[in-house]
């Protein structure tokens, strides 16, 4: 077992290549982890998800742009990938899961992709659809997984139009579940127009979004 | 129940339907208003003021209280941008009385400043259309032969044509023409093969018009047929853009409105290039029926929608067009006023995204017959590549968007007077000096020099200068450590550069650069720059021998400028060559070659596209591309302009 001062070492130390973006390192640190026996589950959650907060906060800030936070979601996969496989699997989870996928007609993934490292990073369990996805796919892949949220994204207008069809399909199998949809043309007026739940410019908004509709479903499960 | 709608300061009125929009009445009255953000509520720059009050003259009585009230959204887009009384976004604001609108100078959709020259383009004289003058013997009882076959004859013993069709709009007109002239005619036969005008005695007029279609803008040359020379050039905005900035928005209204939105936008082209025609043509002193044929080349889907065809599936993957090849149809068909036998030849596709007008290029430049490599970059609202040489040809389309043009532009405009053009930053100071279309005097920050916005051309000098500056990083964030009043954070956070001060303007404020801006910028250059490696690793290339840049707005950017952001490869600058409007040469030498023509269709098909966001490591390229002028790629043909550290070279000691 390793100490805690070397369990506080090595979350220092992955977050900060996370947040710094050195891949090969933080592959490194990952596996020094799993060598020494600290928890996987606590590095992981504070060093990774720690770091890609930092990350997040640097892209509000406008100090990081989409190419720091691809190669950060990269340093994060290294060391996730190492991990992963030690982290003992947590009951009932104190995080959601989300569909997640790029429309069908649509195959720009980038922005689905930086969604899903900051999704993952953070506990959540994401199924990825991928991109170009049958609006069918959305509806079956809910239920049979029951994920709480299926998150939309459509980079392009002709390819958007999509979710104003797709979204009653959801619902209508499935009321509770919340929607979330993204991409360049979408707009406060699209989820107001389209029925979705809410949308975030952002990946880290994204995350903030998340976070309060699963509060409100758990709350509404509560009472 | 319908009411009177005025707007000021064009004057026009009409009577509209209760709830139609101020935009949608603005655009049946033919009144431009700006509607960037496709009527999305977020731009805001559609907004109108409204008049208050009686209006004898114009006979109504206006009032805020004759419109649909306003609801959180829209308040929220109005405060962002000044807090005048009685403005209204023209979109979202629907009308139940009478209104008098007053559009303001920085909502108008200006008259543009399109410069699509001709360019002098080389190709040998083998039009489709050709005029046979013939001379008929009169019939008679002894020889009561029919008119049509009489002049069959006379055209096969005089010109050595056989079989010929007759169109039956010329067949119609026949026996009174060669009565009426004697039986001395002028006959117009395309392809050898119909006639399709026949006209009284000798007459040398054989004209034609070449069109290219852009998204934003078009040009129409009208040329001479037996020479090959322009004889008149006009160019018009595309009246599509009042339906949409982009492609995209344009294939999404026809989406929307299944029933009448692709026949609304094509009877809007329809009329774009019959006004086209009629102004060439009065230009040169002719008519539009002198017009014989007409060759159109333009992107996939204002080919589809010019031609009537449903756009929405080449709008999404797999982007399938309706068909590759070219297109030759009557020019009434579609009610195109030209020679209404004439002919409508429209220019083959090579795929969804790279169409016609590309193709125009091709057989314009012509790399498939050099030996040197070319890359061509066509940068219009969307960013069109093709590299290679006679042996093998690429192409792809790069999504960078408008932004490279000005629009999701905070200051974006068109080029139209009161559009900064150019901008030059001192790095040491940070002071800008810029120059707007309409003056050739250089701004000092005190003089005012009405500047109302920022053009494409200057947004790329603007970007390139503040990074050279050192007022943008290598990464794009601005630098707020700079010492200047310019750089500050504006009334919502968000870092800007003030580029020109509220008294240089005739907008009443400052003109702005913020982040957002140059991330915006930041995308579409990494679009276009990770799409010219993407291509060059997919033919083994580290280089290129030539870079052709095409376009009537590539023409305008400064290579220096486009180097430093990184919009292309590094190289030497004297490989960057202007083609300017190579789509439109395209048009005209296709009028002009019936060869090229063949041609066309030839290198359409064997041009191999490829589908950048297939490629595995697409999002990666596609990042690093985004920095300045590259996250990892050296640009030392830089070196002396930039500080070598930004470089990405290997520094010696």
């Amino acid at each position: 077992m390793a100490t805690k001062e070397k369990e506080q070492e090595l979350i220092r130390r992955l977050q900060d290549a996370v947040i710094h973006y050195k891949v090969a390192e933080a592959k490194k640190i990952a596996e020094e982890t799993v060598a020494s026996g600290a928890d996987a589950y606590t590095v992981t959650m504070e060093g990774l998800a720690g770091g890609m907060e930092v990350v997040s906060e640097k892209f509000d800030s406008h100090e990081y742009f989409v190419p720091e936070t691809l190669l950060c979601a990269k340093a994060l996969y290294a060391a996730l990938d190492v991990l992963k496989p030690h982290i003992k699997v947590q009951a009932g989870g104190t995080r959601g899961q989300v569909v997640l996928g790029v429309m069908q007609g649509d195959v720009h993934d980038l922005g689905k992709n930086i969604i899903k490292a900051i999704f993952e990073a953070s506990g959540w369990t994401v199924h990825d659809l991928g991109r170009d996805v049958p609006l069918q796919k959305f509806v079956e892949e809910q239920l049979k997984t029951d994920s709480d949220i299926v998150m939309l994204s459509a980079m392009m207008t002709t390819s958007m139009v999509g979710i104003k069809k797709l979204i009653p399909m959801i619902k209508e199998k499935n009321p509770k579940v919340k929607i979330m949809i993204g991409g360049a043309p979408i707009t406060e007026k699209t989820v107001e127009e389209y029925g979705a739940d809410t949308t975030a410019d952002n990946a880290p908004n994204a995350l903030k979004e998340a976070m309060k509709m699963l509060d409100t479903l758990r709350r509404g499960k509560a009472a | 129940m319908n009411h009177t709608i005025i707007f000021q300061p064009s004057g026009r009125r009409g009577l509209v339907p209760e709830d139609t929009t101020i935009l949608d009445a603005a655009r049946r009255l033919g009144v431009g208003i700006e509607a960037v953000c496709g009527e999305q509520l977020v731009c805001g720059k559609c907004r109108v003021k409204i008049m208050e009050g009686s209006f004898p003259k114009e006979g109504i009585t206006s009032s805020m209280a004759h419109l649909s009230g306003l609801d959180e959204k829209e308040i929220k887009v109005l405060k962002r941008k000044d807090s005048d009384e009685n403005l209204r976004l023209a979109c979202s604001t629907r009308i139940k009385g009478d209104v008098l609108v007053f559009v303001p100078e920085a909502s108008r959709t200006g008259k543009q400043v399109v410069s699509k020259a001709a360019g002098k383009i080389r190709v040998s004289l083998k039009p489709a259309v050709r005029k046979f003058y013939v001379e008929l013997p009169h019939p008679s009882l002894d020889d009561p032969l029919g008119d049509f076959e009489r002049l069959e004859q006379a055209l096969e013993e005089a010109h050595g044509l056989k079989k010929l069709r007759i169109d039956f709009r010329a067949l119609q007109r026949l026996p009174d023409v060669l009565r009426r002239s004697d039986w001395k005619v002028t006959v117009t036969v395309w392809q050898k093969a119909e006639i399709i005008r026949v006209e009284a005695g000798k007459v040398e007029t054989n004209i034609g018009l070449a069109v290219d279609i852009g998204t934003t803008t078009c040009a129409g040359y009208l040329t001479d047929l037996n020479t090959g020379e322009v004889i008149a050039t006009e160019s018009m905005m595309n009246p599509q853009v009042r339906y949409g900035e982009d492609v995209m928005s344009r294939i999404t209204y026809c989406m929307l409105n299944e029933e009448t939105g692709l026949r609304e936008l094509q009877q809007t082209i329809i009329e774009g290039l019959n006004a086209m025609a009629k102004q060439a043509s009065h230009k040169a002193g002719f008519t539009p029926e002198d017009i014989s044929e007409m060759t159109l080349v333009g992107n996939t889907a204002m080919h589809h929608i010019l031609l009537g065809i449903n756009p929405e599936h080449m709008g999404v993957a797999p982007f399938t067009p309706a068909l590759h090849q070219s297109v030759d149809i009557k020019a009434d068909r579609f009610g195109i006023h030209i020679l209404p036998a004439g002919n409508i030849h429209v220019l083959p596709i090579e795929a969804g995204f790279v169409g016609a007008d590309n193709v125009g290029c091709l057989i314009a430049d012509v790399p498939h017959k050099r030996k040197e490599i070319t890359l061509l970059v066509d940068i219009g609202t969307n960013g069109e590549l093709v590299l290679g040489n006679r042996d093998k040809l690429i192409s792809c389309s790069c999504a960078t968007g408008p932004a490279l043009e000005g629009a999701q532009i905070e200051f974006g405009m068109r080029a139209a007077p009161g559009a900064i053009e150019r901008v030059k930053i001192d790095p040491e100071t940070k002071e800008p000096a810029y120059k707007v279309i309409g003056s050739n005097r250089w701004s000092d920050g005190e003089a005012n020099m009405q500047a109302k916005g920022i053009c494409g051309s200057a947004i790329i000098d603007v970007i390139a200068e503040m990074f050279r500056a050192g007022i943008l990083r290598k990464n794009g964030q601005i630098n707020m450590e700079c010492d200047s009043k310019r750089v500050r954070k504006g009334e919502k956070g968000v870092a800007e550069y003030v580029l020109a001060w509220r008294h240089e303007t005739s907008i009443d404020q400052d003109i702005v650069v913020n982040q957002k801006d140059v991330r915006a910028i930041q995308l579409a250059k990494g679009a276009l720059y990770s799409g010219c490696l993407i291509m060059m690793r997919r033919l083994g290339l580290t280089q290129f021998d030539r870079l052709a840049v095409a376009g009537a707005f590539g023409s305008h950017i400064d290579k220096v400028a486009a180097m430093i952001i990184g919009m292309f490869p590094d190289c030497d600058l004297k490989k960057v060559k202007y083609i300017g409007n190579a789509a439109g040469d395209g048009a005209r030498i296709a009028l002009l070659n019936v060869d090229k023509r063949k041609e066309a269709n030839e290198i359409a098909r064997k041009v191999e596209y490829v589908e950048l966001a297939l490629e595995e490591d697409f999002n990666d390229r596609f990042g690093e591309a985004m920095q300045f002028p590259h996250m990892f790629d050296p640009f030392p043909h830089l070196a002396g302009i930039l500080p070598p550290e930004v470089l990405n070279i290997e520094q010696h000691v």
